[in-house]
């Protein structure tokens, strides 16, 4: 893989997803699940959970690379703003350091949401096994 | 940079990415000294290393180490390219 190569990709955070997150993994916080709790912290609506965008990732690595002998190494992310309910998220991501003694690539990516704010971005490194 | 400073900063490496303040490295450690250096650590050894020092290794020069010290004469051969 050649250093530049990018993807991109719409993804929307649907009620099936936010379901299945809290009855997978039992994260009720009332900030994920009270919509009145969310409105007096100074939300908009319920937040969704952030690592709902680490399924996005895990998508992006195991379905959207042009090959499919790929493990994730590491990944961080940061949390710029919010993401609610039914946000559609425009994901983009481009390899940014390429390791080829050791099969490896960093890529930068992005999730902004219609509004055009960046609303998570980070780096994740896969291996070509 | 001497091959000294070179297995200086390649120890502070180490101790990074295997998350162990106790590892120590000298010229002749091998990956069965260091328990955490598995073959997934090895990779983020590397990427960590070409990183450091802005370089980049091919894979026989990786599959060519023999110990860390080579690894460093290795370090030191990209650097002064």
């Amino acid at each position: 893989m050649q250093k530049g190569f990018s993807v991109t990709r719409s993804f929307q955070v649907t009620e099936k997803i936010y379901s299945g997150f809290i009855e997978i993994f039992n994260d009720k916080n009332p900030l994920h699940a009270d919509e009145s709790f969310a409105r007096e912290k100074g939300f908009h609506s319920k937040v969704m959970h952030g690592n709902i965008l680490g399924g996005f990732l895990s998508y992006f690595v195991g379905e959207l690379l042009p090959m499919k002998n790929v493990i994730i190494h590491s990944q961080e992310i940061k949390f710029s703003k919010p993401v609610y309910l039914n946000d559609r998220l425009n994901f983009s991501a481009e390899a940014d350091e390429v390791y080829d003694s050791v099969n490896a690539v960093v890529f930068k990516f992005k999730f902004e949401n219609e509004a055009k704010e960046k609303v998570a971005s980070g780096k994740i490194q896969i291996g070509l096994i | 940079m001497n091959v000294n400073e070179v297995l200086s900063r390649v120890n502070v490496i180490f101790k990074d990415v295997l998350d162990n303040d106790s590892i120590v490295v000298v010229e002749k450690t091998t990956a069965p000294d260091i328990e955490e250096w598995d073959s997934l650590s090895h990779i983020q050894l590397i990427v960590a290393i070409e990183k450091h020092f802005k370089i980049r290794f091919t894979a026989g020069e990786i599959q060519s180490f023999k110990n860390v010290g080579e690894m460093c004469d290795g370090i030191l051969k990209r650097i002064s390219q």
